[in-house]
């Protein structure tokens, strides 16, 4: 009994996997080969559409966007927070936190509120004289990639903070005593220890944009259709299941792609391993 | 071009705590000063004054006239040697080597050149592409060495470099250490709690405690005249016994001790000897016989271990419990009564102190 | 350290903070104001659209959906997970390396692929109910958080107090619940938190899977915003706050909030 301990705790998890998940997500990606136009018809079909063809490259710029800035804003906020007192060190830890476990809705409904016709950024544009009309920013790729950046800001935050603690101080130390300026201790030590983790965080953003949903529904609706909402509709409005599951596949087949390709270099990119 | 350093009445505060007080400490060119404690005595907490990485609340740091007090680290030009080595993982070990010199704006041919040759030096020659992972901990501690000494400072620091490598490795490359030293003729502070690895290479030691120096002298000093009864323990005199001089006779003196225990004691050896004093005794500073012609402190033997060079027995004795050791041709019974002998040459005269 | 940061830097970060922090403020502000329309600040200050939330029978019946999915699927994951955490620690040897991997997935599988194959597979093809079908999306989704969680508090307990209970005589089964549970306690309310605010929050999934009858709170949100445009979507998402506020007071009380920041 004993020697199946292992086995007998870990199946219903197991099961439940395999189950629930890996088989579903099998049968759906299969059910994309087996069309009568020959197995490749549907993705032929999707990649032939010049609509379907903006959306995915409409959805890989909009991630790209957003991981770049998210990368920008979330580094340097992190040096910062990872310098702070520890008092204000936590509390700017909740502050970051506190976002992430409010829900996706109610995020990206507070930038409807900001960004619409009667909201606050046009009132306050207005009011300072600075536009005669409220500007029409609701239904576009920026107020997409405003919220998304807005969604993903904490996680990066966070991400990066432990990152940067996990630098031994003995390293900032040491770097000083050599002689090395702050500046100069943050370029050839802190940055290029830090670029595995910049590199763990970057992939957790855009394949988190890339497959998003609610954000791109809310902010950019059908002007600005992504592959999270053309899936969507493909499958609960048009019934068009073999649409929605090549959709599923791609999107399947670029996140793990990126995962494993960013996995490998990080690994590489990775000397922490004392 | 080395240079003496200078701390002057350094305090220093951890949040509220005081840890260090009105510490002075001069070290003159080219010489090792090791500073020696248990953990918590302050050993640290100076290295990383003088470092940069605290700053005092009160007094000086000057090195070779040159106020460091407010300098920031980056400024300070001093090698330091990390506990846990501080390489740059990123860096292989010609890179890490070369740190230093990049930060000074040397570069190219003259940083290769001065680097090659440091690490020729140390003998790692042949793994100047590593990277710190590959290294052994002998290996890694050679690599934070070579890095701080190709800088050239005029005043290099150690913070227990050794304590990570295990006990032969420590004894070897506690001897590279002060060799290369030596060669540079650097100035050099040494933090340690390691007695042996202190005395064996500093040409003079601070031992601290609760933020202070105790003594600071040279090891046989410390060794054989330790100034006070911390320091005495610390060097290992176990038995410490306050006594009074009953009577003065010349060359001797007759002093008792508590449960009036006398002895004899020789002015020859010990010198002037106060009213008050305590007498310091190393456990074969007392020797245990049963020959009772013999002058010394009545005892009755307890527990007796076996050292190898001699017995030790633990000692019930009117002045109290006392550490002896006998020889090992005549072993003593636990209960049976014995004399304890002071020697001389293992015993030392202390003040007495105020409470 | 010693050294200071540049005044731009804090500069930047205040106004990232602000960034992060206002649009969420401006929120309540909205829920508050005394209008049947959005908008910040203010005008007047009232609660009514608190009460509509609860008027609103939509929102009565998704509030308790989405709590029932939420402890259940918690429940249920904690349950199995737990377990699977312990033997992957403890009996490492015994069960292969993918097996960590294949846990990992629901994190790497992206959420919307998910709810539509269990809307395919599940749903339709075995004509699951609703609920179930969302129980068994959501138990999916928060697994992985629940068996990082632990695994992360297995890797500081030290097996050799399970071992000193055993020889003393306690059987494995006690062991477990006397020895080994209290160790981790910590971490097994981190992961249920997690796995509870992950599940009430949850749309790439439920969105999928709720039909008419059953929804969950976030998709009737979601619904309620594209037709009535008014303050209760607010007033709802000051709810959430709350209970996430809630949550956050019973983490610092028991953990300390920095924990988080794992």
């Amino acid at each position: 009994m004993k020697r199946f301990a292992g086995w007998t705790l870990a199946s219903p998890a197991t099961l439940l996997v395999l189950l629930g998940l890996v088989a579903p997500v099998a049968a759906t990606i299969y059910t994309t080969f087996g069309t009568p136009g020959g197995p490749f018809a549907t993705y032929q079909a999707f990649f032939g559409s010049g609509f379907r063809r903006t959306v995915l490259i409409r959805t890989i710029n909009v991630s790209l966007i957003v991981t770049a800035i998210a990368l920008v804003i979330g580094f340097v906020t992190a040096y910062v927070v990872s310098r702070a007192p520890g008092w204000l060190k936590s509390l700017l830890i909740v502050a970051a936190v506190f976002p992430l476990l409010t829900g996706v809705v109610v995020r990206s409904f507070a930038w409807l509120i900001i960004l619409g016709r009667n909201g606050i950024l046009n009132s306050t544009l207005v009011n300072l004289g600075l536009i005669e009309e409220p500007l029409s920013m609701l239904y576009t790729q920026g107020a997409v990639i405003v919220a998304m950046v807005y969604l993903f800001v904490p996680l990066m935050i966070l991400t990066l903070v432990g990152v940067l603690e996990a630098i031994p101080d003995d390293l900032i130390q040491a770097s000083a005593s050599l002689g090395a300026r702050p500046s100069a201790t943050f370029t050839q030590v802190i940055l290029p220890l830090a670029v595995p983790g910049l590199i763990v965080g970057a992939v957790l953003v855009f394949t988190g944009s890339f497959t998003s949903y609610a954000t791109p529904q809310l902010l950019g609706g059908e002007q600005v259709m992504m592959m999270g909402t053309l899936m969507y509709q493909q499958a609960m409005v048009t019934f068009d299941w073999v649409s929605a599951s090549t959709i599923a596949a791609i999107m399947v087949v670029i996140t793990i792609a990126i995962v494993l390709a960013m996995t490998r270099i990080a690994r590489r990119l990775n000397p922490m391993a004392v | 071009m080395t240079k003496p350093l200078s701390i002057r009445n350094i305090t220093a505060h951890y949040g509220q705590t005081k840890v260090l007080e009105d510490l002075s400490l001069d070290i003159a060119e080219g010489e090792l000063v090791s500073l020696l404690g248990a953990s918590g005595c302050g050993k640290t907490t100076t290295l990383r004054l003088v470092a940069g990485f605290l700053q005092p609340s009160a007094g000086t740091i000057t090195l070779g006239g040159k106020d460091l007090t407010r300098l920031p680290a980056h400024q300070r030009d001093i090698g330091l040697v990390f506990q846990n080595y501080a390489l740059f993982p990123h860096l292989s070990v010609a890179d890490n080597v070369g740190f230093g010199l990049k930060q000074r704006g040397i570069a190219g041919e003259a940083k290769a050149r001065r680097v090659n040759a440091m690490l020729e030096r140390v003998g790692l020659a042949h793994l100047a592409d590593r990277l710190p992972a590959a290294l052994s901990g002998g290996q890694k501690q050679r690599v934070a060495l070579a890095r701080a000494l190709v800088i050239e400072p005029p005043l290099l620091m150690f913070d227990e470099p050794l304590s990570n490598l295990d006990a032969k490795l420590r004894i070897d490359m506690r001897v590279e250490i002060r060799q290369l030293q030596r060669a540079n003729g650097t100035t050099s502070v040494y933090v340690t709690h390691d007695q042996e690895e202190a005395f064996s290479i500093s040409d003079r030691v601070a031992i601290m405690h609760a933020g202070r120096i105790m003594q600071l002298d040279t090891p046989e000093n410390l060794y054989q005249r330790p100034a006070n009864a911390f320091v005495a323990r610390f060097v290992g005199f176990e038995n410490l016994l306050p006594m009074n001089v009953v009577a003065r006779d010349g060359a001797q003196i007759t002093a008792e001790a508590e449960g009036g225990v006398r002895l004899r004691l020789g002015l020859e050896h010990f010198g002037a000897i106060p009213d008050a004093f305590v007498l310091a005794c190393r456990a074969e500073g007392l020797a245990v016989t049963d020959d009772p012609a013999r002058e010394g402190i009545p005892a009755t033997l307890g527990l007796r271990t076996y050292l190898g060079r001699a017995y030790q027995y633990q000692c019930d004795t009117p002045a109290g419990l006392l550490v002896a050791n006998g020889p090992l041709s005549r072993p003593l019974e636990p209960g049976s009564t014995a004399r304890l002998v002071p020697v001389p040459e293992q015993c030392t005269i202390l003040a007495v102190e105020a409470d | 350290m010693p050294t200071k940061l540049h005044p731009a830097l804090i500069g930047f970060t205040v106004l990232v903070f602000i960034f992060l922090v206002g649009p969420l403020v401006i929120v309540v502000g909205a829920a508050i104001s005394d209008t049947t329309y959005l908008t910040f600040p203010p005008q007047g200050v009232s609660l009514r659209w608190f009460e509509n939330i609860f008027a609103i029978d939509a929102f009565r019946r998704t509030i308790l959906t989405s709590l029932q999915v939420a402890f259940l699927s918690t429940f249920i994951a904690l349950l199995i997970g737990i377990p699977a955490s312990y033997a992957m620690s403890r009996y490492r040897v015994q069960l292969p390396g993918w097996l960590s991997t294949l846990f990992v997935l629901p994190v790497l599988v992206p959420e919307l692929v998910l709810g539509f194959s269990l809307l395919k597979n599940l749903a339709f093809q075995f004509s699951a109910p609703i609920f179930l079908s969302l129980v068994v999306g959501h138990t999916i989704l928060i697994l992985p958080y629940v068996i990082r969680v632990i695994s992360a508090s297995l890797a500081s307990f030290d097996f050799s107090i399970e071992e000193a209970a055993v020889s003393l005589g306690s059987p494995p089964l006690r062991t477990f619940f006397t020895v080994l549970l209290p160790n981790v306690r910590s971490g097994v309310i981190a992961a249920f938190i997690l796995a509870f605010i992950t599940s009430i929050n949850d749309v790439s999934i439920s969105i999928f899977l709720t039909g008419p009858g059953i929804s969950t709170l976030p998709i009737q949100l979601l619904a309620h915003m594209e037709q009535f445009f008014d303050p209760t979507v607010a007033s709802v998402s000051v709810l959430l706050m709350v209970l996430t506020v809630a949550v956050m007071a019973v983490v610092e009380r028991t953990l300390g909030l920095t924990f988080l920041a794992k």
